[in-house]
This record gives structure tokens, sequence and C-alpha cells, in this order.
């Protein structure tokens, strides 16, 4: 562009010139303005998830990108060779550059994920926000193999009835015909047709001062499924010969009804007996008087959804798919899973967030939080882990552990009546960490050094466009 | 400049006069909101929540409070519940005229206790509030805050034995309780005086010492917690002095100086303008100041701490550039805008919450956070700078585009170098709050709507540069985006926690005043509209 020493510029940069425009690199901000405010809009109408999906994670985002990338790129070019002046300009266009090209490789190849550790377990896997569909089949009923793992973008490419997403199974095949962003999902027990499933139970307790309606549902038939109602246990499902001092409840399906056991905390004879069929009423004969009362009872059950379409998300709703395999509909919800019954074969398919392996156990050992005083407002905690080879670390709110390349932050935690029960932690591998630094750095440095040249490189670019006619 | 420190200093002088007598109670340390805090700031905050002002028909706060508790039954039909928000008070069937109801009309309305439910179920969805909502916890809060008082136990006066939660007045212990009664007695003999315009001299006395004798009982049960005595008397004299209110006093008497100067060029008046602007500039820093020593941080953590803070950055900014340039107007336009933010600061209380308030655990960090906050929200102030000159801009376009090209020409020399101030802290403070996110989330980028905007915000004002840079657009097209892309920073800096509501920056979210900050950007929209119409009429005929 020096068009006093050099007067006839190469083929090179004659190409060059209208990939270096301004005016272009002026559309390319306003642009990116642009389908950048629609992010933020969307994301204040839905969540952040839609605002990902819909608006920056886009094939137009990355083209503007590109583009800028490609403009930034031209413009530099266009002013070789490069003179002290161009100091502050080369530096802030590198800069970007430099930030850009880390995004990417982060993008690409790092792990940004979130891990709930309950007080005093043991996590090793991290949730991150890639779907997975993954088939299980068994033909006995007991050992099951994986049969398909295939990642899946249904808020994309949500399927439907004319184009649905096909798994293929051993006879017919599981076809996915319906996609739900926000749903409302509330449980619902009904009869098992197929009776393969385990026994379904709806009982009330009663006495004057609680009243608790609850469904139990057996996985399979034989397993034992159980509500913890405080002061005892009601389990559905095989009984102990003995108790285990605890006030304990068992529910036996058989064919004469359910059969019914009480165990108490201080004595392992059981402490009642009997059978009773739906709509019958027994005193399990604690202290606390109570009334059992069975309101429902399916030999063979399901559990089903029940699902209210909502229009935008809330912390209540969640999203799910609609299935059907011979005949029926099942919908699954996001990070749950669905058992499919043959004749011979048994699927179990489960939709949910990829959970990556971290390699090693984390062990929560403690968790504190600390308040403000006289308030339940949090003001600050953190979380006593455990690691292998590497022993306790304490991670707090800006005081993140590394470990084995990842870095473990403290995110939040989950309450219960008042008392924190697991910590959240955000788990994150940034392999572009240290070019956005760099970028960071790069383009600072450009920006103050602008202002000390203040505007040279521009005003001789206008003046040389000026002369050459533009 | 001798002249100025005197000014100064005698203005200083006549405001820490110490506490007058019957002032004791103000100082009276209070458990409220997870801190401890005058209670005259108790009393104001808890006056501001339930009648929308700091003082009920001329009479503080610290008293109308006190007798809330004393006699609840008295203020049974006073009008003291404001409600603003016209879909409530439809739905509780109560004129629209009207502003201020008594706590019968509202809470004895068998129709408080239907919203109630309503707000309930709308709660239990998870759902966000809109502002029919929200006024309707207003109201339920303003019940809640009214009751508690007159039960006495919103009122935390006495540091516990054990643990941080201080003892409400309804739990004291027998030795504390008797010293408040004695202190009650001796406040309504106070006040009875003051309403019988008697003497007050001895009352006041009286009340002192009951308060001091309180304030004894309640520091021999737990003495370590009850060392506030600094902080304390800081706030009070905080709350009375009003430093900001000052300051934009002082502002708005250099911007009138100022036009003199402008408009009848009287370069004599020069230096009283600085000497105002100067006064104004030091009690805004002052203010800051004290803010900081209460809070024990910086204070740009919610809307009403930054509106100061880019006040005071639009005055450093346009004092730098006018001490460079020497065009007058960049001053003029500089303390207009200040005097303007700080105004709004000080008059839309429920909107920008003056209170003092403990920070999220997230903000904790101060270090970083108050540098990405304090260098995003001054830059800001630049772009603000550029915006009161663009308005000057467009009046030199009303005027005569010919007549006044050299005014023209010096306007935009200051928007542009303000724009270019702004870019230098916008871009880099951006990227701090990167940093800042990389260090307490783990991610640089997250596509937060507040950073995002900020992000929006730059990529404005680098456009209209590059613009510039490109020939696209002249003078009149940078007094015109001066205006427009500022609407991006207001966007920005309140439309994402006021009208969007998302995102992680939610600590610092409100509510109200969506109305006005539209009205005001929509305004200048027009304005720009129709100067242009005008020039480009002017330009074919």
């Amino acid at each position: 562009m020096d068009n006093t020493s050099v007067p006839k510029k190469s083929l090179l940069k004659r190409l060059n010139k209208p990939l270096a425009s301004l005016k272009l690199a002026v559309f390319i901000i306003v642009a990116l303005a642009a389908i950048t405010a629609v992010g933020t809009i969307v994301e204040a109408k839905y969540d952040a998830y839609a605002a990902k999906k819909l608006v920056y994670d886009t094939w137009f985002m990355y083209a503007v990108m590109g583009l800028l990338v490609i403009n930034l790129t031209a413009v530099m070019l266009d002013r070789w060779p490069w003179r002290k002046r161009h100091a502050a300009f080369v530096l802030a266009h590198i800069g970007i550059i430099i930030l850009l090209a880390g995004a990417w490789l982060t993008m690409e190849y790092g792990l940004d994920g979130s891990m709930r550790v309950g007080i005093g377990e043991t996590n090793n896997l991290v949730q991150v926000a890639q779907t997975d569909l993954v088939v299980y089949s068994s033909f006995d009923g007991d050992r099951y193999s994986k049969t398909l793992e295939q990642e899946v973008d249904f808020f994309k490419k949500p399927p439907t009835v004319e184009h649905p997403f096909i798994v293929p199974a051993l006879s017919g095949e599981i076809r996915i015909v319906d996609y739900q962003k926000y749903v409302i999902p509330s449980r619902k027990v009904v009869a098992d047709e197929s009776g393969k499933g385990g026994a379904g139970l709806r009982f009330q307790l009663q006495n004057a001062n609680v009243n608790v309606i609850e469904w139990l549902v057996q996985r399979k038939p034989d397993t034992v499924a159980t509500h913890n109602f405080g002061p005892a246990q009601i389990h559905l499902g095989p009984a102990p010969e003995k108790g285990r001092e605890a006030n304990e409840i068992f529910l036996t399906p058989s064919k004469e009804g359910l059969r019914y056991v009480v165990f108490q905390k201080d004595s392992d004879k059981p402490l009642k007996k009997g059978v009773v069929k739906e709509g019958d009423v027994f005193d399990p004969g604690y202290k606390m008087s109570l009334q059992f009362r069975v309101l429902r009872y399916l030999p063979t059950a399901l559990e089903e959804w029940d699902l209210k379409p909502a229009e935008r998300p809330s912390p209540m709703t969640t999203s799910a798919i609609k299935i059907l395999f011979e005949g029926k509909e099942h919908w699954v919800l996001l990070n749950d899973m669905t058992k499919l019954f043959t004749n011979n074969a048994v699927y179990l398919l489960t939709y949910g967030n990829r959970r990556v392996d971290l390699g090693f156990p984390l062990k929560l050992k403690n968790f504190e939080v600390s308040r403000y005083q006289g308030t339940m407002r949090a003001m600050a905690y953190q979380s006593v882990v455990e690691v292998p080879d590497s022993g306790e670390h304490l991670i707090s709110m800006n005081e993140p552990l590394k470990y084995k390349g990842l870095t473990i932050y403290q995110a939040s935690f989950q309450e219960e009546q008042g008392k924190p029960v697991a910590s959240i932690f955000s788990v994150n591998q940034d392999p572009g960490r240290f070019l956005k630094y760099l970028g960071s750095l790069v383009l600072s440095l450009g920006i103050v050094l602008l202002m000390w040249f203040k505007h040279l490189d521009f005003r001789i670019a206008s003046k040389s466009q000026k002369e050459n006619g533009n | 400049m001798k002249k100025f420190f005197l000014v100064l200093a005698s203005l200083l002088l006549s405001v820490t006069v110490y506490a007058k007598a019957g002032d004791a109670l103000k100082y009276l340390p209070v458990q409220d909101g997870g801190r401890i805090k005058p209670y005259d700031s108790f009393s104001r905050e808890m006056l501001e929540i339930v009648y929308g002002k700091t003082t009920y028909e001329g009479r503080a706060a610290t008293e109308i409070v006190m007798t809330w508790m004393l006699s609840p039954q008295a203020w049974q039909d006073k009008k003291i519940f404001e409600v603003r928000n016209h879909e409530v008070l439809e739905a509780m069937k109560l004129p629209k005229d009207q502003r201020y109801f008594s706590g019968e009309e509202l809470f004895g309305n068998e129709r408080f206790a239907l919203l109630r439910q309503e707000l309930q179920g709308k709660r239990e969805s998870k759902e966000k509030l809109n502002p029919y909502f929200q006024a309707l916890q207003r109201l339920e809060n303003q019940f809640f805050v009214f009751q508690e008082i007159a039960a006495g136990r919103m009122l935390k006066l006495v540091p516990p034995k054990e643990g941080n939660s201080w003892v409400a007045v309804a739990d004291l212990e027998p030795a504390q309780q008797e010293k408040f009664l004695a202190m009650t007695k001796a406040f309504v003999n106070h006040i009875g005086a003051m309403a019988k315009n008697e003497s007050t001299s001895q009352t006041a006395v009286d009340l002192d010492n009951a308060v001091k004798g309180f304030e004894e009982s309640a520091r021999a049960v737990n003495p370590g917690l009850y060392e506030h005595s600094g902080t304390i008397s800081a706030e009070v004299h905080y709350n009375s002095f009003h430093p900001f209110r000052w300051a934009y006093i002082f502002y708005f008497l250099a911007f009138i100086v100022l036009l003199l100067v402008w408009t009848l060029s009287k370069e004599s008046l020069m230096k009283i303008a600085w000497v105002f602007l100067a006064i104004g500039f030091v009690l805004n820093t002052y203010g800051f100041g004290v803010r900081m020593y209460i809070m024990d941080r910086a204070p740009v953590s919610n809307m009403y701490e930054t509106v100061v803070w880019v006040s005071w950055g639009v005055v450093l900014f346009a004092a730098i550039l006018e001490i460079i340039y020497k065009f007058r107007l960049i001053l003029v336009a500089g303390t207009l805008v200040a005097a303007f933010g700080l105004v709004i600061a000080d008059f839309a209380p429920a909107v920008l919450d003056p209170t003092l308030q403990p920070l999220e655990p997230v903000l904790r960090s101060n270090y970083w956070l108050t540098i990405h906050v304090m260098t995003i929200t001054i830059s800001y102030a630049a772009f603000f700078l550029a915006f009161g000159l663009g308005d000057i801009g467009l009046i030199y376009y009303l005027r005569g585009e010919e007549k006044h090209h050299e005014k023209i020409k010096a306007v935009v020399m200051g928007i542009y170098r303000s724009m270019q101030i702004g870019v230098a802290f916008l871009a880099p403070g951006i990227i701090l709050g990167g940093i800042w996110a990389d260090y307490s989330w783990g991610r640089f980028w997250g596509w937060d709507p507040k950073e995002t905007w900020a992000l929006i915000a730059l990529l404005g004002y680098l456009a209209v540069l590059h613009a510039r840079y490109a020939g696209m657009i002249k003078h009149f097209g940078m007094v015109v985006t001066a205006i427009i892309t500022f609407s991006l920073v207001i966007m920005a800096w309140y439309g994402v926690n006021f009208v969007l509501g998302a995102g992680l920056h939610s600590y610092g979210f409100g509510a109200g005043g969506v109305e006005y900050v539209s009205a005001f950007v929509a305004a200048h929209i027009l304005m720009v509209i129709y100067v242009s119409m005008i020039r480009a009429g002017k330009r074919k005929g």
C-alpha cells in the first residue's frame, strides 16, 4: 500500500485487496453484533442451551467468524511490509486471530462438563452437553450387551413421524418419532400388558399427623422398590427372614394378593404378618398408630411419563423423545431409560447427556457453606475432595483444583431443607487456554499502542484510498 | 487553587459536625440483610420498602419505623403502602389513581390472600416473574416487613452469646428488655415533645442516655460482635450528607457557568466553572470512598453504584480532554451527562437501589471483579460523554451547518476521542471479564448475555471507527452514531439486567424503569431522524 516506493503492486496484493477492504470489515462487525444480539434474546426467552444451538453454534456464525479471520489476515497482508507505525494495528489484529484460534481449540478438543458429588460420596463421571442414544440388548433378561451408542442432536434435528430416527433391533426396529424440547413430566403407573414388568403399588400411610400417598414400582419382578418415609421404610418386594433392626414394612406380591411383614427397630422377629388386597387397610402395629391403605395394586406394572408441554424452559422442564416399538408408544425423558420387551428379547434404551470418565475417582470428603450473618444467604462455599496419589484438596469459589490436566472448579451446591447435600463442580480441560491468554495480551497491547500512535495507519489508509480514487 | 481548598475544607467541616442531641438512636447497631448497619439505615430501607420514600410526611424514618413497632394499631388506617402497578391494583379492585393505601385496604382485602396464592403458584412453577408478579412480590414483601417490624421480629439489636444471628426485640433477655423499654419511653417522650412543639433539649438528652444505656447492656452480652462504631458513624454521616446529591449540584452549577462561557464567550468565568467542577468531583470521589470504607469493597456491584461510578468517569474524561483540546463544549457535555446520571440515581431509588448490600459468593474474589467491572463501566463513561457531545452536535446541525462548521469539527473531534478512550477501556475490560470467568468458572467465554452485550457495544463502536476510516461516515455520521450506538451501551448496562433478565450476571438484576429508558432512547432516535431530515431538506434546497 506504500504507493510511492512500490508503484506497481504485486498480483497477490491486488487479488487480496477486496478481502482486505474496510467496508467488508464494517459489514462483518455489524453482522457479528446483530447475530449475537439475537442470541441474547433467544437466551432470555428460552435458555443458554437454545441460544447455543440456534445461534452461536451454527453455520452462519462460523461463516462470519471465518470471514473475520480472512479479513484480518488479508488486511495485514495488504500492509506488508510492516513499519514501526503498524505495530499497534498488527498486534490488535493478530491478537484477535490468536484468540479465535484458542477458542477453536477449546471447542474442538476441550472438555467442559459438570459433576455432582454427594457429601461422602465418590464420582468419576463428568456430564457434558452432548447427548447420546444407547441401546443395550438382552436375550435372557439378565445379561445385557451394548448394541448401539450414537451421538444424537434432537434439538437441532428433531425426529418426526415422517422422518424418524431408526434403531435396528433383532426383530423389527425401534423408531424415534417425536422430540419435545420442553415438557413438565409427572409419573404415571399403568398396568403392563406384556406381563413381564414388576409389580406396582399405590399406598397411603395416614395418622393424625401424616398423610403420605406414593407409588412403588418394581423395576423387574422379585426386586425391591423402597419408599423412605422418615420413621419407617416401605418396601415392595421379597421380605428377608429376619428384621434388620429398623422399622420396615415389606409387601411381597403373591398369588393370593400382597403378603405383608412388619419389622420393628428393637426386634428381629416380625411384628405383624398378613395378606391384603386392593382397597384393604391394616395397622402395622407401630406406636404411632398408622393406617396402611392399599389404594391400587398392579401385579405387573409399568412406569410411564405423563408429559405436559411447556412453551419455554424452566427448572421444572426437561426434554423427551417418543419411541414407537411394536405398535406401542413410550416417552423417554432426557437422562432416563426405558425397557422394551419382545417375546424373545429385552432392549434397554437410554437417552441422555454423555458422561465422560475422568479416569480417577473424586471423593467429596466435606462441604461447607458460610452465610452472611443472621441470614440464609450464602457468603462462600468450599469442598474438601480427595483424589488418588495426591490426597486431600480444598476447592473453593475461586480456587480450583488442577489435577491430571483437568481443572475442577466449585460451581454450586445442592441443598435439602436448608442443609447442603451435594457439591456441584465444573470440570474442564482447555487446550486453547494458553492461546486465549496470549491473544488477549497481544490484543490489549495493540489497543494501548493504538492510543499511543493515535490513528496513524488508518489516516494513511484513508488518504491512500482517496488518492487511488476509491 | 488556595481558594478552592478553602471552599472545600469549609464545606466538609460544615457537614462533619458531631451528632446533635437526640441523634444517638440513629447510631444504634442493627443486624439486617447480612451485615451490621446503623438503625438510621435500617429504618430508611424499611420505610423505602413499604412507602417508597425515606421520609413520611416530613418525619424521619427513624421515628416512623419505631412507632410501627410501638403502636402498630395507630398505623392501621394510615396510607403508608405504596402500590404502583396498575394490574395489581386492578386485581385488588382498588382505585388506580391512588398510589398509597392503608394496611386495612390492602391486607384486609380478601383478594390479597388469593393473589398471594397466585404468586405462590407462579413461584412453584419456577418460571421467571413478569412485572405483574414482581409487583405482587413487592406487595407481599411490604406486608411481611410491616408485620415483622410490628411484631418486633425484624429489628435485631443484641448480639448473641453464640453463633452470629442477633436477637430481635421480641426475644430479648430481661436485662436488655428493661433497657429497651427505658429507651422506648424516652423515645415516646421525645417525639411527644416534638409534636407539641415543646422544648426538646431535655428529652433529647434523656433519649441519648437511654440509647447509650441499651447499647452498653447489648455490648456486655458479646463485646466482640459489637465493635462497629467506625463504619456505623460513617454510614450515618453518609446517609445524612448525600455526597452524590451535592456532587450533582456542583456539576450542574459548573454546567450553568460553562453555558455562560460558551454562549456569551465570557472566558473570565472559566476559572469558576473549574472550581465548581472540582468541588463536585471531589464530593463524588468522597462519596465513593465512604461507600468503599463502609462495605470494605469497591462499590461497583449494582446499577446504582455503576451509575455513580460512570458519572465520575465522565467528568474525569471530560476534564482530561478539555485540558488537551480546550474546546469548552466537551466540559459542557461532561457536566451535563454526569449531573444527569447522578440525578437519575438519586431520584429512582426503586429502580436503582442505593442501599448497601453484601456481595454474592461468586463476586467475593473482589480483586478481579473490581478490575473488570470498573474497566468496562468506565468505558461506558467515555461513550456517555460521546453521547452528550452528539446531542450538542445535533443542536449545531439544527442551527446551521455552515455557520458552525468549526464548532462541529470540535464536537466530532471530542466524540472521536471519547469513542477511542471507550474502546481502549472496553476491549481490555471484556478480556479481563473473560479472565475472571476462566478463573472462577473455568471458561473464558460463555455467551452470557451481559458479556455478550458488552461485546456487542464494543463491536458497535468498532464498526463506527472502522466506518469512519473507510470514509463511510463523515462528521454528521459521527454525531449520529455517537447517539445511536450509545443505545447498545444502554442495553448492555441497563437492558440486560432489567429487560432480558437472564444469565450468570443475575446478581445485578432488577426491575422497573423500562418505560422511561425506552422513551429516552426512542426520543433520541427520533431527534436524530428529525435532524437528518431537516439536514437533507436544507441540502436539497
